[in-house]
């Protein structure tokens, strides 16, 4: 990110470009702009990537699916500040290797999820019975995310998300939250870019903790398999074309 | 007062479930009212998207039931279910909806009686929840 | 040290430009995602004051229709019936000649330009210069005129200007916001974003709307008043204030005139007087009142609802009266707040795209203005007010208008009372279009320029809080196409005019800024780095929030006794629906742009009315039936979405669809001050199709 005409803007320089003043405070994410832009990138060059923990898993998402060729991609990692890590509520905000900034402590908590999770079901429902009634079908979460890479969306069909004007209803959120259960890597994009400031990270996290305990599984590295895509002994399934679903 | 008749939808797999319901309906063993069987080939075909909507929609209960473990007609199509429908009853508890609302089990060709155990145990459990808050919403 | 974006790189050429959604008038700035030449994406701006790294359906895919092959690539003249390529030195010349030909012929104001609202400040700019200095003539309009003209003769009455009067991030303070006419998380969604940010933050919302909208699902008061009785609910509202001693009384001395003639016409507007004619409840009513008088921060926002009617005018000043009564103006998080529909309407209205000002809202009659422009531009100019675009189309329905020349407009959708249209259309010796796209108005065209559009180009939009915002070309036009200031400056150089020689859109903008004095410290290089909001008046002016601040801009804040008036058409016995007009979420007015970008026209792709289920019922009418809609004007054929969102008796139809334009069947009943077309009241009839 560098600040450009008064913003901050997101580039993409060459080797021997000057970079300028490179900011690291707005938190674009690097990983949806670079799956936008990777499938255009035909020239076999090298792209290097700033990275923060969340986007090092993102990565490991796309590697393990064959997305990226991994030898095209290389990560310089940025270790979040403190305050980052608030907006966050991270609780892994270290990548394995750190080249800018310096690492910090996670935060374990997240207020809100706390706070849903000591209300009645019917407080919570309430709850998010409002939050989605400002939905305005934007895409913003589907568009920003990092691991959202589906070609067809399933949330454009009728058929699922049978309103026909907005605000969607339930299932367009209770669907997404499944087809991300095994693949969110927290990193709150949706949430920052929903301009009806749903708490969708706050969603993603408990949906994560749930997941987690269940399957004792944690998206993010290359080397485990979601427990979706595998039987009840942990071999993979097969027969998939696209086994996103 | 009338007492409340959740509508139930459940999906039963062709070679097992779904000829076990048969079996039950044709030993013609008593079962509640307002269930709707769709049939499907494996309980894997049921995808979690059909029980979201499903459920925003307000249907009081979804049933997905499958062959045994070891017996479905394409080998690992139930491990496949066994994964997703737990990950999608914890989503609802998330929103505040309780999670009996959807309910997995297995149930061979040769269990009738034990579709009709399923289907008035569940049918129970969801009208002891009583009527899907979500049919009150209007989005 | 920044490399150029057009240097030669080693790796392939990726670049993220930061422009203006062409869209609504909302003004959100992102960057477009360009892989060498193509356009691939969007990608929000997080540092931006309006839209904060957010952005709505339509902005996401604001690249979608750009690169479409649909585009107009090459001018195209009518010969034997059908449209062909031309060159363009062929095309202008041929044009030039008509026009000159038509305006030897008939006159001047035989001849009638139509600025775009689509097109920049400078686009704008010239084409105004291009009818006033080329032709002669003061015929210039635009789409102003279907939507907001009646905030520009009300609020020039009440403020003397007639923008919004604050700025759209103050939507997030506030304490209570008045919605009325506006759907706005439809039409402005990311406006709506900043409401419900204050929604969140503990604020009430009181929506009045006839239909029942995605915020007015989400409004602490809701009222479904009856099409066209606005102006007795206002009156109803600003009655309970005085009565109850919630008036601002220093702000009515000290700030305002009029007073005792407003007092004597809303004391007639009884709770009981204003159900019987606005049906709604008086409790509810009062109690909106005093949430509005008593709020600290209480904002009024309004759009078509309360415009688009044949006494418009009068219902925005009784909006303004409301506003003054209670003294929330000029202040954070308060004012009156029109949300105009498109990105460029503002400026369009701005650079003097009509028929009766000058840039810079100077009057065209007022000799000292007209004088410093004809210094400016060297050449005499006419000093009476032109044809507004109703009227327009009237005088060439009965011959007397000979040639339009239409810039980025597409009236065969838009305007009202199509028939009307098309037959005055029809009966031009000259109709000229200059679009990005072919429409049902170049159908009836007999030149088309191929235009280059908002990805395409630099320039300014000023959205609807007075931003003037940036426009940095991303890719280059297809085919042939050329920027509109280009086409606008080739025509007047063949036309014999003087003063049309500009390089960049900069040099334009230069020179509309000093003539401007609202644009005055305004240029391409300052808006680069800085957010301005006009007026802005020096190079060293930082830009203007919050309008009326200490006193309002004709002085005096004006109360106009204003009484309510039922719409031009109501329902009868053979028409017994009232129809209303509207938008919808997922496309764009007349989807030029909207219905060729994928993932819009899938989520609504095709044209519906709203029917209230009772109705519904009683014509044996399902959801999803194809049924035929008319009025005395038309009829078209949809289909039938049977709901709870609108009252019983009205029906509720998008403008967006050609296939089954609205528009065919709307009242070209017009404001008399205005001239604004009564688009969202007139009488229908429903069958079965």
């Amino acid at each position: 990110m560098r600040e450009e005409h008064g913003n901050v803007a997101p580039i993409m320089i060459s080797k021997g470009e000057d970079p300028g003043d490179v900011r690291t405070d707005v938190p674009y994410q690097l990983i949806t702009i670079l799956g936008n832009i990777y499938p255009w990138m035909t020239d076999g060059k090298k792209i290097a990537v700033v990275t923060r923990k969340c986007d090092e898993k993102a990565l490991a998402e796309f590697f393990k699916r064959g997305y990226f060729d991994r030898s095209r991609v290389i990560q310089i990692g940025l270790a979040c500040d403190k305050e980052q890590i608030g907006k966050c509520r991270c609780r892994d905000p270290v990548p394995s290797v750190v080249d800018i900034g310096e690492q910090q402590v996670a935060l374990g908590t997240d207020a809100l999820s706390d706070k849903l999770l000591e209300m009645s079901s019917e407080e919570r429902l309430r709850f998010w019975e409002y939050q989605f009634r400002k939905c305005n079908k934007c895409f913003a979460c589907t568009a920003n995310c990092p691991v959202c890479f589906c070609d067809e969306c399933v949330l454009e069909e009728r058929t699922f998300v049978p309103e026909k004007g907005v605000p969607p209803g339930m299932s367009f959120h209770l669907i997404r939250a499944y087809h991300l259960s095994d693949k969110c890597i927290e990193c709150g994009e949706c949430e920052r870019s929903c301009p009806a400031g749903i708490p969708l990270l706050t969603f993603r996290k408990l949906v994560a903790k749930d997941f987690r305990e269940m399957y004792g599984f944690s998206p993010g590295d290359e080397k485990t398999i979601s427990p979706l895509l595998t039987t009840l002994e942990g071999e993979p399934l097969d027969g998939d074309e696209c086994d996103e679903c | 007062m009338t007492e409340f008749k959740p509508t139930i939808l459940a999906f039963c797999c062709n070679w097992c479930s779904y000829a076990g319901a048969d079996l039950a309906g044709v030993s013609r063993l008593q079962m509640p009212p307002n269930v709707h069987v769709v049939r499907v080939m494996c309980s894997a075909s049921v995808k979690p998207e059909y029980v979201m909507k499903a459920i925003s929609q307000g249907i009081d209960g979804v049933l997905v039931l499958g062959c045994h473990i070891g017996d479905c007609h394409y080998m690992t199509g139930n491990h496949r279910t066994a994964k997703r429908i737990p990950v999608v009853q914890k989503i609802l508890k998330d929103i505040g909806l309780d999670e009996k609302r959807v309910r997995l089990d297995w149930v061979s060709a040769a269990e009738g009686e034990k579709f009709q155990k399923v289907i008035v145990e569940f049918v129970g459990e969801v009208a002891k929840l009583g009527p899907n808050p979500l049919k009150e919403v209007r989005f | 040290m920044r490399v150029s974006p057009w240097t030669e790189m080693s790796a392939m050429n990726v670049k993220h430009v930061l422009t203006t959604c062409p869209y609504c008038g909302t003004g959100c700035n992102f960057y477009l995602q360009v892989v060498e030449d193509k356009l691939i994406g969007v990608v929000p701006c997080k540092t931006d004051e309006i839209s904060r790294g957010q952005l709505c359906i339509k902005g996401y895919n604001a690249h979608a229709f750009v690169q479409h092959p649909d585009r107009l690539k090459t001018p195209l003249v009518r010969e034997h019936g059908e449209l062909r390529q031309v060159s363009w030195d062929d095309a202008l010349d041929r044009l030039a000649k008509e026009i000159a030909r038509i305006k030897e012929k008939y006159g001047p104001d035989s001849i009638a330009f139509l600025a775009s609202a689509k097109c920049t400040n400078e686009e704008n700019y010239l084409f105004q210069k291009l009818a006033r200095a080329a032709v002669h003539t003061n015929n210039v309009d635009h789409c102003a005129r279907l939507c907001h003209a009646s905030t520009v003769t009300g609020l020039l009455y009440s403020f003397g200007s007639g923008a919004m009067t604050n700025t759209i991030p103050e939507f997030g303070d506030a304490d209570l916001i008045l919605v009325t006419g506006s759907n706005t998380l439809e039409a402005h969604p990311i406006i709506g974003s900043h409401m419900l940010k204050a929604l969140d933050a503990g604020a009430r919302i009181v929506v009045v709307d006839p239909r029942d909208t995605p915020l007015s699902r989400l409004a602490h008061i809701r009222m479904s008043q009856n099409p066209g009785s606005d102006i007795a609910w206002i009156n109803g509202m600003i009655k309970v204030i005085i009565d109850e001693g919630l008036a601002d009384e220093e702000f009515i001395r000290t700030r305002t005139t009029d007073f005792d003639k407003l007092k004597g016409v809303v004391k007639e507007y009884t709770l009981e007087k204003v159900e019987s004619i606005a049906g709604v409840k008086g409790e509810d009513l009062a109690k909106a009142a005093r949430l509005y008088a008593n709020a600290e921060k209480a904002m009024i926002a309004y759009a078509m609802g309360v415009t688009q009617h044949s006494n418009g005018t009068d219902i925005v000043m009784a909006l303004a009266n409301l506003a003054m009564v209670t003294g929330h103006l000029g202040k954070e998080s308060t004012g009156l707040n029109p949300l105009r529909g498109q990105c460029n309407v503002q400026g369009a209205c701005d650079a003097g795209g009509l028929p009766n000002l000058f840039p810079g809202y100077q009057r065209v009659d007022d000799e000292q203005a007209r004088t410093r422009f004809e210094q400016a531009w060297g050449v005499k100019l006419p000093g009476s007010p032109g044809l507004t675009l109703t009227c327009a189309v009237n005088e060439a329905a009965v011959g007397k208008l000979k040639a339009m020349i239409v810039f980025g407009e597409n009236i065969m959708v838009s305007d009202p009372d199509l028939t009307h249209v098309e037959d005055a259309l029809k009966e031009l010796e000259l109709l000229a279009v200059v679009d990005i796209f072919p429409t049902e108005t170049t159908k009836l065209a007999h030149i088309v320029l191929p235009a280059a559009c908002y990805a395409e180009k630099d320039g300014t939009f000023t959205s609807t809080d007075r931003a003037v915002r940036l426009l940095r070309r991303a890719v280059n036009p297809p085919g042939e196409a050329m920027p509109d200031w280009r086409i606008a400056c080739e025509l007047a150089k063949r036309l014999g005019a003087k003063g049309f020689d500009f390089s960049s859109p900069a040099e334009v903008m230069d020179e509309m800024a000093k003539l401007t004095p609202i644009y005055g410290g305004i240029d391409h290089e300052r808006i680069d780095r800085e957010m301005i909001r006009w007026p802005c008046p020096t190079k060293d002016h930082k830009g203007t929030r919050i309008l009326h601040a200490q006193k309002f801009t004709k002085g005096l804040g004006t109360f106009a006794p204003v009484h309510h008036s039922p719409p031009a058409e109501s329902p009868s016995e053979e028409y017994p629906f009232i129809l209303t007009t509207g938008r919808n979420l997922f496309q764009y007015h007349t989807g030029t742009m909207t219905r060729r970008s994928p993932k819009l026209e899938r989520q609504a792709p095709e044209p519906y009315a709203e029917i209230n289920k009772a109705d519904a019922k009683g014509l044996g009418i399902s959801e999803g039936d194809r049924i035929i809609v008319s009025s005395r004007r038309g009829s078209i054929a949809l289909r039938a979405r049977v709901t709870e969102r609108i009252i019983p008796g009205a029906v509720f139809i998008p403008f967006h669809y050609s296939e089954a334009a609205a528009n065919w069947l709307t009242n070209a009943a017009l404001d008399p001050v205005s001239k604004i077309p009564e688009l969202k009241v007139c009488a229908a009839r429903i069958q079965k199709g």
